[in-house]
């Protein structure tokens, strides 16, 4: 089911967000255009300024209105050797932030700033539409449940009403060839014929084989999946979206989960982490210009107050996260065992494609994981057939060339997988 | 020619002991109820049918209602600001050092969790002891205060710091004596800051005194030479080792340093370039040394003075009265024959004797000079710095705190109240002092008397220095944030006498960049990283003794003449718990003697046929009674080799107030000793007399039986300089062997070790480490006397005996011998041996251990399910059962059953759980790790790249790991070696650890012909 409401809300969403940057577009009549202003501004603004308040940089609807456009144009095309010039109104606007200078930006042609100022006096798309967008997105995947529930219900009734429909014809052909049917005989011969029926020693037998081996199959699929998590999915301290930072924003897994390349756990990353970003990025836009509750929890995890942009220590609280891919302790993982040794032969043996991190091999397409579940069942059966199916792609790693020769004396020929190498072997994961 | 000598694991094989017997025939000590089981009453139990089906459904009900539980949620919790320098997962190493030697500290996500010795550390080079590496079990002790203490109650270090000044300014104002009493110091910036301290307090004085003491050699060198110092011994360069009752190997001045120099003459290296150091030992208890020596003669205590007296005599032409040894035929043709060798020797030759008394020093410092020692063997110009005691001063301390002259005492990593031999008169002292402060982080016998307990750190958390010789420098840089609201003691000083740099880090590194670094031409960060700097040694000046020895002799023999009465003891440091100061450490409890076995208790060793004489079994309890009065009843064991009318008990143990694990546990010993002729006397008589009750002591060494099979090999050096597979067991003609398993495949590593025999001196430190790396429980006492110790690697002691110029090779010979003197011990380390066709993996049911395609034995224990057949058919008895959940049941609260001391244990291995087989994995998580590295590094392995816990500990080198495969592997080089041999290779095990024969420097080893 969620796979559905996934699809379906993601459906939504690209719809809603097409329709709105088509009414930018539709909006954008003048010679400038927010639409490109906004992505440059997205691109090269945001890590100091803010349409709506002060940052490193001032407010930028605040600001440029009492300016003219020929020195916003002048200022933003290189502040440093505007200021340098002399300039009284550039050196009066330099004294915002003493600490920091305005970058220069020699590279935006005139229209690219015109549009950048285009889209500040315009603004974000407003709120209401995103709102009640969110709101019908809701609707919708409610709507789709009770949708299939009704649909069921409705071809019950057909079928109710046909099999009614067929007793009645067939009752007026009876009838037509002269057979006289008793309604209460009716009902009694059926009473006694199911009695009949379970006097029936080979139905009986028939019957319980069938319950024993539906009971038995249902019970042996049970005991395969005891303590199998695949598609574990706890709800997390933070509605953290993979799907926006690692799908939308493209960011790196390795950013964040550093450790994966270099140590035994992938390490969840520490809020000095997020707030490399999380200083800038506040998402006031979609909350009512007030910082994403989301967002703010980092904030009051850290003691971090952002309108004095001061840390409290005595008020840090560490963020209790709950593990998604546990592990049993006498089962020893590397990540970078697997994503830096093996990373080439995962890549090839689960046809990743090349854009695609080697960490999805198991861990699946969190580029569009709303909330991160566990993808991969985790369990001995599929480590074992992993380590024995895939090739080693080991041509430039020193480390193999003895083992490989070694090995290709003894078993010629074979393919060269983890399982041949001893991967398989109990030690080699339980100590 | 091979050597049909018997080996006995201690007396009661011997001696056939009906018990031992008993106890042979099984594998475990307890052996399945089946006999109640199937004797009348049990198989005519009739269990109801009614019964056996509610039981039945019960169980059922009940297991599934359990197993209803969601499953647990875990937490995952990371860092706010993570440090730089942390990966988790990663460990990350910090050079310190501990006791004089440089270590690395392994940390885990900021926690250290073991103790490794620092590759860089030059002149320090060597492994590191038993102590040092349980000392990490002591930074996770649930036993330590959590806050400073001021009059009983738990306060603040405000409070504490108003009150202490408050009391100094009184103390100070009274004009009367202020006292820091600590134990030896060698750290430059302590020195400085008590420096400090008596400017701000003149009346002060840093009185130092170790529990067990060198005074006698810093005086004695003082008289001899003017220079009041412990000399540098450089047992490297001798070629002839003499020591009297000095324990170098072990307990005495730098035992890991001397292992290391000892060894380099004896071990394979050495052997095979034809060389081989020769050693004597005359002593009366069997100490460590002695069993490693070439020639050990057991002389009376009384005997020790006039037997030096014969060797100054018979090498200098002298003749100083009294030497002679009448009853000791054997011992005085032992000297006359040493007398003889050292003079031949003549600079490549070194006496030591273990004596503190001042007399009997100067009288080895007259030998040492006659054969020449002085700017060979011995150094008095790069002095160890290590032992600064001063017995007299601390003896007059006493006295002044009993005249009420002493206003304030400190008391620094000392606890007299539990070590000195007269504690009446300490604490009567103590109490007529106003201010009482003690440095200590638990309430223990001292600090439970004074005012405040300003809780010091552990090591792993502080600062600090150490200048263990001349020259040579160390750091003490912290691995973790304290753990508790402790302060180190030195900052407490300067805190409380206002000095102006309050922090002790930057006190430390201001005294670096000061004093120290700029003669060495380096900066604190490259001391930060490198751990030790030691300056160029300065040359070692020859010395001759001058003085007359017309006093010093009759002070020898008037001493050796004072102890000839009644039964004579002497009390020694044991390899495990030396002084006593780390009693609440498990591991080093639970660590056995490496002479007699014996875990978790100290007792009274006497000789067999002495013991007999007296009409005293082992396990006897006897009430022992010193010559001042003190009585303490323990148990006796039986030590052949100890000297007849001779006794010793070890020290360090009987702490009252040490913490969980070591309160109570044996007696205290330090009462025996006395002070007399200005140092600490550790000899002195006792009478005994028999409680008639018995105490059974937890010994690990008849646990296991080898059924009498030949496993160890042994040669004289002669016969191995003639034929260097002497002993080996080897023959010309190879035999044919057949095998009823397929080989093993080995394509890529074989992962083999080589154990030398000749090297290992059984000091037990590779047990302690494989114990912390490979999170091996402590099971106690009791557990232990049920043969259920968990070690992974022991140390098996065997004794064999000679009589005439015989050995014994049949057992009934036994009850002819005179006495049981003539014992002759070979150490041998026993571990898995990771066989090839293994017994185990054959009668597992389960294939939980199973063989890989490196060579290892694996063991899967999630897969195990503890039929215990495999440890049944191991015939090298390595493989360990888990009785008990160790780690998380309140029956064994002296070790790891709380969240705290947990956090010691090495998150890369799997603690176990109960029901389930262990053994030696040949630290598989190092072997996966260096792997990995490699392969990171996309470069072949490396020889050296992965080292066992139980290599890396051992100061003699006598562990050497690695790949078979690699022909020139230092491991591969070991094994080619005409000594190696396999332990019970003719069952066709195929161990992949390889031993090599224990040579003996012996005019001719005995041998009876088969």
């Amino acid at each position: 089911m969620r796979n559905i409401s996934l699809i379906i809300r993601r459906v939504w969403k690209s719809a809603f967000m097409f329709t709105a940057l088509s009414v930018l577009i539709v909006s954008g009549t003048q010679a400038q255009d927010p639409v490109e202003g906004r992505k440059i501004f997205k691109e090269k603004c945001t890590s100091c300024h803010a349409l709506d308040r002060d940052l490193i940089g001032p407010a930028l609807q605040k600001i440029v209105p009492t300016k003219s456009e020929a020195f916003l144009l002048r200022w933003i095309n290189n502040a440093p050797a505007f200021i340098a010039s002399g300039d009284k109104e550039a050196v009066e606007a330099s004294k915002f932030n003493p600490n920091a200078d305005m970058t220069a930006f020699p590279s935006l042609t005139p229209e690219q700033i015109k549009s950048i100022l285009a889209y500040v006096k315009v603004g974000e798309p407003k709120k209401a539409e995103v709102a009640g967008a969110a709101k019908g997105s809701d609707e919708v995947s409610n709507f789709s449940i009770v949708g299939v529930i009704a649909v069921i219900l409705i071809s019950i009734i057909v079928l109710v009403i046909l099999a009614r429909a067929i007793k009645m014809l067939e009752r007026l052909i009876l009838k037509k060839q002269g057979v006289e049917i008793e309604e209460d005989e009716e009902k009694a011969s059926m009473v006694a014929g199911i009695g009949q029926l379970f006097k029936n020693k080979k139905f009986v037998f028939f019957v319980i084989l069938c319950l024993v081996i539906s009971l038995g199959s249902f019970g042996w699929m049970g005991m395969w999946n005891t303590g199998v998590a695949t598609g574990y999915q706890p709800t997390q301290p933070i509605k953290f979206s993979h799907e926006l930072h690692a799908g939308v924003n493209q960011i790196d897994c390795q950013y964040c989960h550093a450790g994966a390349f270099e140590s035994k756990n992938a390490t969840i990353p520490s809020l000095n982490v997020c707030m490399n970003c999380h200083k800038q990025v506040q998402a006031r836009d979609s909350h009512d210009g007030n910082i994403s509750p989301e967002i703010q929890k980092i904030y009051n995890a850290l003691g971090y107050d952002a309108d004095k942009m001061t840390y409290d220590k005595s008020k840090e609280k560490p963020i209790e996260w709950v593990r998604v891919h546990n592990l049993q302790d006498f089962a020893y993982f590397n990540h970078s065992q697997h994503v830096v040794v093996a990373a080439d032969a995962i890549r090839k043996e689960k046809g990743l494609k090349p854009n695609e991190p080697v960490c999805f091999a198991c861990h699946g397409p969190v580029n569009t994981m709303e909330e991160i579940y566990q993808y991969s069942p985790l369990t001995m059966k599929w480590c074992i057939n992993c380590h024995k199916d895939t090739k080693l792609e080991v041509k430039d790693n020193a480390f193999y060339t003895k083992i490989i020769e070694a090995h290709e004396k003894i078993k010629k020929g074979e393919k060269i997988t983890p399982a041949a190498l001893g991967g398989i072997e109990c030690g080699k994961c339980h100590y | 020619m091979e050597s049909n000598k018997k080996y006995w694991k201690g007396l009661e094989e011997f001696n056939k002991t009906s018990d031992f017997v008993e106890n042979n025939k099984n594998e475990f000590a307890e052996p399945l109820p089946i006999e109640d089981v199937l004797n009348e009453a049990g198989l005519s139990t009739v269990t109801p049918r009614r019964d056996f089906l509610k039981a039945l459904g019960f169980g059922l009900g009940a297991v599934t209602l359990a197993a209803c539980q969601p499953a647990p949620i875990h937490k995952s919790i990371p860092y706010l600001v993570k440090p730089e320098e942390v990966i988790p997962g990663i460990p990350n190493y910090y050079v310190s050092s501990y006791n004089g030697q440089s270590v690395l500290v392994k940390t885990r996500e900021g926690r250290p969790i073991k103790i490794e010795p620092n590759p860089n550390a030059g002149l320090f080079n060597c492994g590191t002891d038993a102590q040092a590496q349980a000392s990490v079990l002591d930074l996770y002790d649930v036993s330590k205060l959590k806050a400073p203490v001021l009059k009983n109650d738990e306060t603040t270090w405000t409070k504490v710091d108003a009150f202490v000044t408050a009391e100094l300014a009184k103390a100070k104002a009274s004009g009367k004596k202020i006292r820091i009493v600590s134990s030896s110091v060698y750290s430059p910036s302590t020195k400085s800051v008590v420096a400090d301290f008596t400017a701000a307090y003149p009346s002060t004085k840093h009185i130092q005194y170790d529990a067990v003491s060198y005074t006698g050699i810093i005086k004695a060198n003082e008289n001899s030479f003017g220079k009041a110092v412990v000399p540098k011994y450089n047992f490297d360069k001798a070629d002839l080792i003499v020591s009297f009752a000095a324990d170098f190997l072990g307990t005495w001045i730098s035992g890991e340093e001397f292992t290391a120099q000892y060894v380099s003459n004896r071990n394979n290296k050495s052997l095979a370039k034809g060389k081989m150091s020769r050693h004597f030992q005359f002593e009366a208890g069997m100490s460590l040394t002695g069993t490693n020596a070439d020639t050990r003669v057991p002389i009376k205590l009384s005997e020790q003075g006039p037997a030096l007296i014969t060797l100054y005599n018979a090498i200098t032409g002298g003749n100083l009265a009294g030497g002679s040894l009448p009853k000791n035929a054997t011992a005085e043709k032992a000297l006359k024959l040493v007398a003889k060798e050292l003079t031949q020797q003549k600079g490549k030759a070194l006496v030591v004797c273990g004596s503190n008394d001042v007399s009997t020093q100067i009288l080895v410092n007259a030998i040492n000079s006659a054969i020449g020692s002085y700017g060979t063997t011995i150094d008095l110009d790069n002095p160890n710095k290590r032992y600064a005691g001063n017995d007299a001063e601390f003896a007059e301390f006493l006295n002044e705190m009993n005249r009420g002259e002493v206003a304030a005492v400190f008391f620094l990593d000392s606890n007299p109240a539990y070590d000195v031999t007269n504690v009446k008169s300490f604490t009567d002292g103590l109490s007529k002092v106003p201010l009482k402060v003690s440095f200590s982080d638990r309430k223990d016998e001292t600090s439970t008397l004074c005012d405040v307990i300003a809780i010091n750190q552990n090591y792993l958390e502080s600062w600090g220095d150490a200048n263990s010789y001349e020259g040579s420098y160390s750091i003490i840089q912290p691995t973790i944030n304290p753990v508790f609201n402790s302060r180190q003691a030195e900052q407490s000083l300067l805190i409380w006498s206002n000095a102006p740099v309050k922090d002790y880090y930057q006190y430390v590194r201001n005294n670096w960049e000061k004093n120290i670094l700029p003669a060495l031409g380096k900066n604190w960060n490259e001391l930060l990283q490198t751990g030790v700097f030691a300056s160029a040694p300065k040359a070692a000046g020859s010395y001759s003794f001058k003085l007359s020895l017309d006093a010093v002799a009759p002070s020898v023999l008037k001493s050796s003449a004072a102890l000839a009465k009644d039964i004579e003891l002497q009390v020694y440091e044991s390899i495990a718990m030396r002084d006593g100061s780390h009693a609440n450490n498990a591991f080093l409890q639970e660590l056995p003697d490496p002479v007699s076995k014996v875990t978790w208790d100290n007792y009274i060793a006497l000789a067999p046929k002495f013991a007999e004489s007296q009409g005293l079994k082992e396990f006897d309890v006897v009430d022992v009674k010193g010559s001042n009065g003190y009585t303490i009843s323990l148990p006796v064991l039986i030590q052949p080799g100890q000297a007849v009318g001779t006794a010793s008990i070890a020290l360090g143990y009987g702490r009252a107030k040490a913490g969980k694990a070591g309160d109570n546990v044996g007696k205290n010993a330090y009462p025996f000793a006395s002070f007399s002729n200005g140092t600490l006397q550790y000899a002195t008589t006792i009478t005994i007399s028999k409680t008639g009750s018995t105490y059974e002591l937890a010994q690990t060494q008849t646990h296991h039986s080898f059924e009498g099979r030949n496993i160890i090999r042994e040669a004289s050096f002669k016969e191995y300089v003639k034929n260097p597979f002497a002993g080996t067991g080897k023959h010309e003609e190879g035999h044919k062997t057949y095998d009823l398993w397929d080989k093993y495949e080995k394509p890529g590593n074989n992962w083999v070790m080589a154990i030398d025999l000749n090297a290992c001196t059984g000091c037990g430190s590779c047990i302690v480490a494989c114990n912390v790396e490979n999170n091996i429980p402590v099971v106690g006492r009791d557990e232990v006397r049920r043969r259920r110790e968990m070690h992974w690697i022991r140390i098996d002691r065997y004794y064999s005996f000679e009589e005439g110029d015989k050995s014994v090779s049949e057992e009934k010979e036994i009850a002819h011998l005179e006495n049981l003197d003539r014992v002759t011990v070979v150490h041998q380390p026993m571990l898995c041996q990771h066989c090839d066709h293994a017994p185990c993996e054959t009668v597992c049911p389960v294939l939980a251990t199973t063989h890989s395609s490196d060579g290892l034995n694996h063991m899967a224990y999630n897969r195990c399910v503890g039929t215990r057949y495999c440890a049944n058919n191991c015939p090298y008895k390595v493989r360990r059962f888990n009785w008990f959940n160790y780690w998380n049941d309140s029956r064994f609260d002296n070790y790891l059953n709380n969240e705290f001391t947990q956090l010691v244990l090495n998150p890369d291995v799997t603690t176990r759980s109960r029901g389930v087989m262990e053994k030696c994995s040949m630290c598989i998580q190092r072997i996966q790790a260096g792997k990995l590295t490699a392969k990171m590094e996309k470069r072949p392995l490396k020889d050296g790249d992965i080292k066992m816990a139980c290599q890396q500990a051992c100061s003699a080198n006598a562990i050497i790991f690695g790949d078979g495969n690699d022909p020139e592997s230092e491991v591969s080089k070991a094994l080619r070696s005409e000594r190696v041999y396999y332990v019970l290779e003719e069952i066709n095990t195929q161990p992949g650890v390889g031993y090599m024969t224990k040579i003996r420097n012996t005019d001719s080893l005995p041998t009876v012909q088969a």
